[in-house]
């Protein structure tokens, strides 16, 4: 066997930047297009100012419904018609909200671009709502909620917003409810939303793919709604905490032969000095393959499939979480790892090579995260929903390319808090809730799984 | 009828066997590299299942020229990422890199075709088995319903089949592997007379294919592979087989495996459009009639009933069915099954066009990605023989009629070629599942083959 031993020399990267785009104003919204010639696929959607952080209190869920309520009929066909016309086009239809926005609309083939934006401006203007399908809908979701609970992650996922944030944030309810919001609401409530925050302007329509010779304003004029009021203003979201200082919640479920755990805080708002400094320091920790967390628990212990951490950076505030889904009798142990880590990297901060490493993958992956159609559309969603200037992503990519090693140090001490360390552990309580107790977590509750 | 593109592509063959693979692609400043082994979980020899997916780990863990734990740090400081998976019939190893660092993988993937065991050692071994078993915890036996496919693969074939066992496979054979097996298993089967070179992105042919030369040229053929375990077997099964899990789960599940023929036959590609009219897409009829009009089915984002493209005897069309809160999984069930008997009294025409429009988009959505090119130039040639077969699949399912469709569910989708595995729920809190058959088990005729398989991911 004769190999070649030296990792070979390369030459320069073809240069990158975020591909060209334009901005109009038409028939009373936004419009944002990127041209990319060649393309088979394109995008046609709309992005609007409707997310869960958004919601009044007590109607938790709500936006997602009608996301989702918006392909169950229209005035002028039923939910299977409307299906039928989009897949009849190619067209696939997807619809969904996260903590800031709502985006709808299809994934289609150019050549049918026009009749899928018409069938888009359908479901927005002209969803029938009727109490039939908004019953359905939101029946499904609860057991949909149920079945996404009886999982591990979710369920963990669920416990720890609840402990981060006090009852009264809309963040300690997942964002897109749960079964009491979404069975207290009705359907009047539902078609008021719906009226209030999506069929008036203020939306964007984004527009990728081979744009040649599409008629952009005639699309907009389909889909705006050209005079109509504005939307009532809508404040932004209570972000209180519910407590400060370490804690533990577990829970127990009997019989489960692994742990999941999830070790973190509250985090700091997308828009923010030192994001590209934290996000960068967090890849060290827990973003990539090679991160602490990952070599810590998989490659050095075994502990695990694999372990991860970072931030979910929302409009107005956000989570620090560190996961890994563990075997049972491992559980204090695999804490404690997790914990050291974060400790570490809060009072020693990351070392150059390290610092190296994580920002020639940030780096250099610009081009492949934004290599597609779909891909360059949700990065225009993002442009919209964080108002960001139009230079974000090449200004992102030259930041990561010039940030320090004693910004991510700063942002280490300020923005990981050992010290606030909330922990949430879903497995078999018996197996280590006595340790647990001692591990120098915090108080532990224990709280009996309801599935 | 729009014209359908083909995608352009050369082939080439390294004098040491390699199969090589170019496809230019100039839109994106990327690269797709992909290897895909002609080895997989169905190879794998008695007492030792799972060894095929381990073993894929340990590809992850350093080679002659590359440490212990580089090659994902050097990829992921080009830029790039990375992944590789084991099904039943095959191993792929896979990257996507800025397209100037196309030798950077070329190197990387030659090392460890060529030098696995100059850093194979029983610390790697020990490490990466904790860590596949703490994968089949977390994706299987951890999860509310983990256990199914393990209950179809049992089911749908035989004993002694290799399909008959998934590719996670048993926490005892994965215990048992040795440094030993895993020395024995690279020197069978990794060689690069085994294995396709998938190369498709933002790179010049002539430059591709000097580089992929000056990287594995060296590496020694094998010359000749063990003749794999057969996959004979009847291609259907001449009974229904059914068996009834007991788990804590939220709400009543059924699974119902179909025999149905391998990849690559005409009867594949029709069953592809007929479980696209039946329960592709929310305007399909299974949705219509399940979801919409009855509201017994929850929803979900994929097919309702899909096929897999194994290439042993037979492989598997699975349908998915989870029930609604209250509904009795039995009233779910006969109302899947009257549907599925529906197709009988004819399919329209514009089904068939619905069917076929949202194939083909689906079609060039994975296709669309340099990353998604490069693995099924890699799954034809590999599993086909002809990377080329990859631009006649979609002139193939277009080709079907709806007769086509009516035949092939008459053929496949009937009552004594199905297994049907349902979970109900077990309100006394026992996580264990416990099954009960309640029947005999997967019938005694079988005597062929195929491959069946869960997707698992190195990373």
């Amino acid at each position: 066997v004769t190999l070649v031993s030296k990792r070979p020399d390369v030459g320069a990267p073809r240069p990158w930047r975020f591909p060209v785009f334009e901005r109009h104003s038409a028939a009373g919204g936004q419009v944002i297009t990127a041209h990319l010639p060649g393309r088979p696929l394109a995008l046609t959607a709309l992005v609007v100012d409707a997310g869960a952080s958004r919601e009044p209190a007590g109607r938790e869920g709500i936006a997602e419904l009608v996301a989702r309520a918006l392909s169950e009929g229209t005035t002028s066909h039923d939910a299977h018609e409307f299906a039928v016309a989009g897949e009849r086009l190619g067209a696939g239809w997807r619809a969904s909200t996260d903590w800031d926005s709502l985006r709808c609309g299809f994934e289609v083939p150019i050549g049918a671009l026009t009749a899928a934006t018409e069938l888009l401006a359908e479901a927005v203007h002209a969803a029938a709502f009727d109490d039939e399908a908004l019953d359905r809908v939101r029946a499904e979701r609860i057991d949909e909620i149920g079945i996404e609970r009886s999982q591990p992650g979710a369920r963990a996922g669920e416990a720890f917003a609840a402990e981060v944030f006090a009852d009264s944030s809309r963040y300690h309810r997942s964002d897109a409810g749960d079964v009491e919001s979404l069975t207290a609401l009705s359907n009047d409530d539902i078609r008021a939303y719906r009226a209030d925050r999506l069929t008036a302007p203020g939306a964007t329509l984004v527009l990728v793919g081979d744009l040649e010779g599409v008629d952009v304003e005639a699309l907009a004029r389909l889909v705006f709604p050209g005079d109509k009021a504005a939307s009532p203003p809508v404040t932004a979201p209570d972000v209180t905490l519910r407590g400060s200082g370490r804690r533990v919640v577990v829970v127990d479920r009997p019989g489960s032969v692994q742990s999941m755990l999830l070790v973190g805080h509250d985090g700091p708002k997308r828009r923010i000095e030192d994001y590209v400094a934290m996000t960068t320091m967090s890849l060290v920790l827990g973003g990539m393959f090679s991160s602490r967390l990952n070599l810590k628990l998989r490659e050095e212990k075994g502990y695990a499939y694999g372990a991860f951490g970072g931030f979910d950076t929302r409009r107005d505030g956000g989570l620090f979480v560190a996961r890994a889904a563990v075997q049972s009798d491992v559980t204090i142990p695999a804490l404690a790892d997790l914990v050291t880590e974060i400790e570490r990297m809060h009072a020693h901060g990351v070392t150059a090579d390290e610092l190296e490493a994580a920002r020639a993958y940030r780096a250099g992956v610009f081009p492949i995260n934004f290599a597609g159609v779909m891909a360059v559309g949700s990065g225009l969603g993002d442009l919209v929903v964080h108002d960001f200037a139009d230079d974000h992503f090449d200004r992102l990519r030259e930041r990561v390319l010039d940030v320090r090693k004693d910004e991510l140090d700063a942002a280490a001490a300020t923005r990981l808090r050992p010290a606030d360390l909330v922990t949430v552990v879903v497995g078999d309580a018996a197996g280590f809730a006595d340790e647990l107790a001692s591990a120098g977590l915090g108080p532990v509750t224990i709280v009996t799984d309801d599935p | 009828v729009a014209t359908i593109a083909r995608y352009p592509y050369t082939e080439h063959r390294l004098d040491n066997g390699l199969r090589v693979i170019i496809s230019e692609d100039h839109l994106a400043a990327v690269v797709a590299v992909n290897l895909w082994y002609g080895v997989g979980s169905r190879h794998e020899v008695e007492g030792r299942t799972g060894f095929a997916h381990l073993f894929e780990h340990l590809m992850f863990q350093g080679s002659a020229n590359v440490g212990r734990g580089e090659h994902f740090s050097i990829v992921n400081s080009c830029g790039g990422t990375l992944n590789g998976t084991t099904w039943c019939d095959r191993t792929n190893y896979f990257e996507t890199l800025p397209s100037h660092q196309l030798a950077t993988g070329l190197w990387l993937e030659a090392d460890r075709m060529g030098g696995l065991l100059d850093a194979l050692d029983q610390a790697n071994l020990d490490n990466q088995r904790a860590v596949v078993k703490n994968e089949k915890r977390q994706t299987r036996d951890n999860q509310p319903y983990g256990s199914w496919l393990e209950h179809m693969h049992e089911l749908c074939y035989p004993p002694g089949h290799p399909y008959h066992h998934t590719t996670i496979g048993s926490m005892a054979d994965l215990d048992a592997a040795s440094l030993d097996d895993a020395r024995a298993f690279y020197r069978t089967w990794y060689a690069p007379d085994n294995a396709v070179l998938s190369i498709v992105g933002d790179v010049e042919t002539a430059a591709a294919l000097d580089l992929v030369r000056h990287f594995f040229g060296g590496i020694p053929p094998k010359g000749e592979f063990p003749t794999p375990p057969s996959t004979a077997i009847a291609p259907r099964l001449g009974g229904e087989v059914r068996r009834t899990v007991t788990d804590r789960i939220p709400v009543p599940r059924a699974f119902v495996g179909y025999r149905s023929a391998p990849f690559g036959t005409a009867e594949f590609d029709a069953l592809q459009v007929a479980t696209t009219v039946l329960g592709g897409g929310r305007g399909s009829r299974l949705y219509k009639s399940l979801v919409l009009d009855r509201q017994l089915l929850q929803p979900s984002d994929g097919s309702v009933i899909d096929s897999w493209p194994f290439i042993g005897g037979a492989s598997l069309t699975i349908a998915d069915l989870p029930a609604r809160e209250g509904v009795a999984i039995e009233e779910l069930e006969a109302a899947y099954h009257a549907e599925v008997d529906r197709i009988a009294d004819g399919v329209t025409a514009e089904e068939v066009e619905r069917a076929a429009a949202l194939i083909t988009s689906q079609w060039l959505h994975h296709l669309s990605s340099v990353e998604g090119r490069a693995d099924a130039f890699g799954q034809y040639a590999t599993l086909l023989g002809d990377p080329g077969a990859l631009n006649d699949a979609l002139p193939r399912w277009l080709e079907v009629t709806a007769d086509d469709v009516v035949a092939v569910v008459a053929a496949v989708l009937r009552a004594d070629n199905r297994v049907v595995v349902t979970f109900v729920a077990d309100r006394a809190d026992d996580l264990d599942g416990s099954a009960s058959d309640t029947d005999a088990d997967a019938p005694a005729d079988d005597t062929a083959d195929e491959d069946v398989d869960d997707r698992e991911a190195a990373a």
